[in-house]
């Protein structure tokens, strides 16, 4: 466990015990600085922390961290912002969990900027589903601020947005070696520092921690909508760094359209700029995917496994990823290269989780409720456009969600179970071509599971 | 807890500490001081996190013990009690003070909740030095610097030990005043040479609380300051960062070097500031016969004036423009009747200093006039 997290579980189980003035005062601006041998070194804001922590709190705070790491005995607290370092002991022969803890190191996000450098956009698996977002990410990176401002990217969800805006400011601190300033925040940590400025009278220093970046990047912008305030700072920090020229960068989980609660000013900033999206991988891609994590992970499956996992699980690169790992750690267990039909069994389980919970009357009542119609309509024999388009939405879905028989979903809906099966034909090669089509069906995939 | 105290003693003590009381933090009990009878000493301490300031009295402990009450509260309630012998009791978290005729309970808080005053790591080196001395040293100097957030270091008196000397110094960026203190008017006890940055309100907070006739000593370690006198003890953090270097800017040869009646240069610069309240400039010039300077101000909604102040001048220089209050700070500083005032070409700096006295400078930067 890295230092970092040991001390701010610490501070989680200190805070609990203190008021929270003591612990405002006392311990809220610690860090951990370093361990060596046996003693951690820890820094407080003032000589009063220190002495306050030194006699009230030492033993409980060594008591929580030794349930962390047996291996501390004393810990020792400095007062100030001088970085204290110490000379670390060269390290010894590499075995092979000394070299997975320095690789998470590595991967630690930036305080500073928000970014986990881990993203890059070497490693991005570029095909036709993401190629205009690529291409513009990658021209951003030669001149920000310059062309496609904003970009705003979309896509559904572990299609890679994230992936991709990390990478532009990962590569941007490369490329200008830190001349220029990247930011990279969640909405939801946007939403909060507003909320920290506004409670604690502070909104100026909130307002010029984000307007003296280069480049923000604020991921899932959709959460957002229908937060007023957050909204109107968030409009006036992009027209400020809009006007200077900045570069920013905002993804979120469908088209600025879509977003239904944004206020319309935002929304037509974003439609000025650049907007791209990420789509569903085809099965290539998927398979390229899928190669590069391994090569990632160093390790290797049999084609035909990758064959398998980049056919079953079509919608969802971290879902994917997740499938992957899944395997390889069953691999690592049993010692023993995995069979198709491990993998199989495998995939079988990952993905039944997911459908267990839904059943046929919520993906109907989801998709009637989208589309503004009825349930009854959907069952109908009624063949207006308005209704025939959303049967088969839905009939795709049944078959795609749930794995339903086709003469059984045809028999839920009234109709034959070749109807069945050419609607979902039909909709199963639209959604790879369609965007609009793909946008819809990921909305209703999204009320069904948080309904 | 058990005692008796004359109320001028506690008056004292209040006084003393009441301006290092905490306000506006989340911790409420930085508006309490704490309490402590020991030994036939009543000990008042109150901090802020920053500074802490304790001061000690003398009376008759009956019994020992320590209690955190309400500063506000306690400072009002001292000033107007009449009687001059209190009679302090602790009654749970409760403070009694009871005269002949007259008693009062104050609702305190467990000593216990109290901060810790940090002690200071190094106590075996210090200076010792008369505080009338250093008092007026702070005085002088901090004119020449001001509050700002956003420079630390220049909010702040610079302490540069030399085994030779103690020079303080500070600077707003604008000007920057130093003084010097000879060695042979304080002691060093096994203290190396040392640069510390105090913040400006710990200097200026030092400076009120000390009394004339008193001799303090001066303990540092690597983040905190201590001045300690045989009553009071007040620590504070120190300033982080380093002071500019500032001997390139001090000037030594100038175009014209003037020298005037310190009163007289004062009050004439205050009148001229009477037409310089919005742009706080005033002008100065030599006059033609070379036996006076001119000068003026003007304002135009306002009008103008212009004085002529006899001078002994040696050089010759165009007019220069100055903030008339940051030319008349120093004349504060400077002690002597005579001042000395030595002035550039192109708004380069200038430099105040007494005639007679070279311990005290103040450099100042003209107003750039395109």
């Amino acid at each position: 466990m890295d230092l970092e997290q040991m001390w701010q579980s610490t501070l989680g189980e200190m805070e609990v015990q203190l008021t929270k003035a003591h612990f405002a005062t006392w311990l809220k601006n610690s860090r951990p600085i370093d361990k060596k041998d046996d003693t951690l070194f820890v820094a407080l804001q003032s000589n009063f922390a220190k002495t306050w922590v030194e006699e009230k709190y030492q033993k409980n705070i060594i008591g929580i961290v030794r349930n962390m790491d047996t291996s501390v005995k004393k810990i020792e607290f400095v007062v100030g912002n001088k970085n204290i370092s110490f000379n670390k002991a060269p390290s010894e022969a590499k075995d092979p969990q000394a070299g997975a803890s320095a690789e998470l190191d590595f991967n630690k996000t930036d305080p500073e900027t928000g970014l986990n450098p881990k993203y890059t956009l070497s490693s991005f698996v570029v095909g036709p589903s993401n190629e205009l977002a690529f291409a513009a990410a990658a021209a951003i990176t030669e001149a920000p601020g310059k062309k496609y401002n904003p970009f705003f990217i979309y896509g559904g969800v572990g299609l890679g947005k994230t992936h991709l805006i990390q990478a532009i400011g990962n590569e941007l601190i490369i490329k200008f070696k830190g001349k220029i300033k990247p930011k990279y925040v969640s909405s939801e940590q946007f939403t909060r520092d507003i909320v920290w400025g506004l409670r604690n009278d502070r909104i100026e220093s909130v307002k010029k921690k984000y307007r003296d970046v280069d480049v923000l990047i604020i991921d899932d912008i959709q959460f957002i909508g229908g937060k007023e305030k957050t909204e109107e700072e968030f409009f006036h920090t992009f027209n400020a760094l809009y006007e200077g020229n900045k570069q920013i960068i905002i993804s979120s989980d469908r088209p600025p359209q879509s977003l239904p609660t944004l206020q319309e000013r935002l929304r037509s900033r974003f439609e000025g700029g650049l907007i791209a999206d990420v789509s569903y991988p085809e099965y290539e891609m998927r398979v390229a995917i899928i190669k590069s994590k391994l090569q990632e992970m160093n390790r290797k499956l049999s084609d035909q496994v990758i064959d398998l996992i980049a056919k079953k699980l079509r919608k969802n690169i971290r879902e994917l990823e997740g499938v992957l790992k899944k395997i390889i750690f069953y691999e690592e267990r049993k010692q023993t290269d995995i069979s198709v039909k491990m993998a199989e069994e495998i995939i079988e389980k990952a993905t039944q989780n997911l459908s267990k919970r839904v059943n046929d009357a919520q993906i109907l009542k989801a998709v009637a409720e989208f589309f503004s119609i009825t349930v009854e309509d959907l069952v109908s024999h009624n063949r207006r456009k308005e209704v025939v388009e959303p049967r088969q939405i839905a009939i795709y879905l049944l078959r795609d969600i749930s794995d339903l028989s086709y003469p059984y979903i045809g028999e839920k809906l009234g109709r034959d179970h070749t109807t069945a099966i050419h609607s979902y034909e039909k909709i199963n090669h639209e959604i790879n071509r369609n965007p609009a089509l793909n946008q819809k069906i990921l909305t209703i995939k999204d009320i069904i599971y948080k309904s | 807890m058990k005692f008796i105290v004359i109320r001028s003693n506690i008056k004292d003590a209040i006084s003393v500490i009441e301006k290092a009381v905490g306000e506006n933090t989340n911790l409420p009990i930085l508006k309490n001081i704490l309490i402590e009878a020991e030994n036939n000493t009543i000990t008042f301490t109150a901090t802020n996190l920053e500074i802490a300031i304790t001061h000690r009295v003398a009376g008759k402990v009956i019994e020992d013990g320590k209690i955190t009450i309400p500063l506000s509260l306690f400072s009002s309630l001292i000033g107007n009690i009449q009687s001059d012998r209190l009679n302090f009791e602790k009654k749970e978290n409760n403070l009694e003070i009871a005269t002949d005729n007259y008693s009062a309970v104050i609702n305190g808080m467990p000593a216990d909740d109290f901060p810790i005053t940090p002690k200071i790591n190094n106590t075996e080196g210090y200076l010792e030095i008369k505080s009338i001395i250093l008092k007026e040293a702070i005085q002088q100097i901090s004119v020449a610097s001001q509050y700002s957030d956003l420079r630390p270091e220049l909010n702040s008196i610079f302490f540069n030990f030399s085994l030779e000397n103690l020079i303080l110094a500070s600077t707003d960026g604008f000007r920057l005043a130093e003084k010097s203190i000879p060695a042979n008017t304080f002691t060093i006890k096994k203290k190396e040479p040392f640069k510390i940055l105090i913040p400006l309100r710990t200097g200026l907070e030092a400076a009120r609380i000390m009394r004339d006739d008193e001799i303090i000593q001066i303990y540092h370690d690597e983040n905190q300051v201590l001045f300690k006198t045989d009553q009071t003890e007040m620590i504070s953090r120190l300033v982080e960062g380093s002071f500019p270097d500032y001997s390139a800017i001090v000037p030594h040869e100038f175009a014209a070097e003037i020298v005037v009646d310190r009163v007289e240069f004062l009050n004439t610069i205050k009148l001229a500031g009477v037409f310089g309240q919005k742009n706080s400039e005033v002008k100065i010039k030599i006059h033609q016969n070379k036996k006076a300077i001119e000068i003026s101000s003007a304002d135009q909604a306002l009008g103008e004036n212009n004085s002529i102040l006899p001078a002994k001048i040696k050089g010759d220089i165009s007019e220069v423009f100055f903030n008339w209050r940051y030319l008349s700070d120093p004349m504060k500083g400077v002690k002597t009747e005579e001042v000395f005032l030595g002035l550039q070409e192109d708004a380069g700096p200038a430099l105040v200093r007494s005639v007679s006295d070279s311990s005290y400078f103040y450099v100042l930067k003209p107003i750039l006039k395109s």
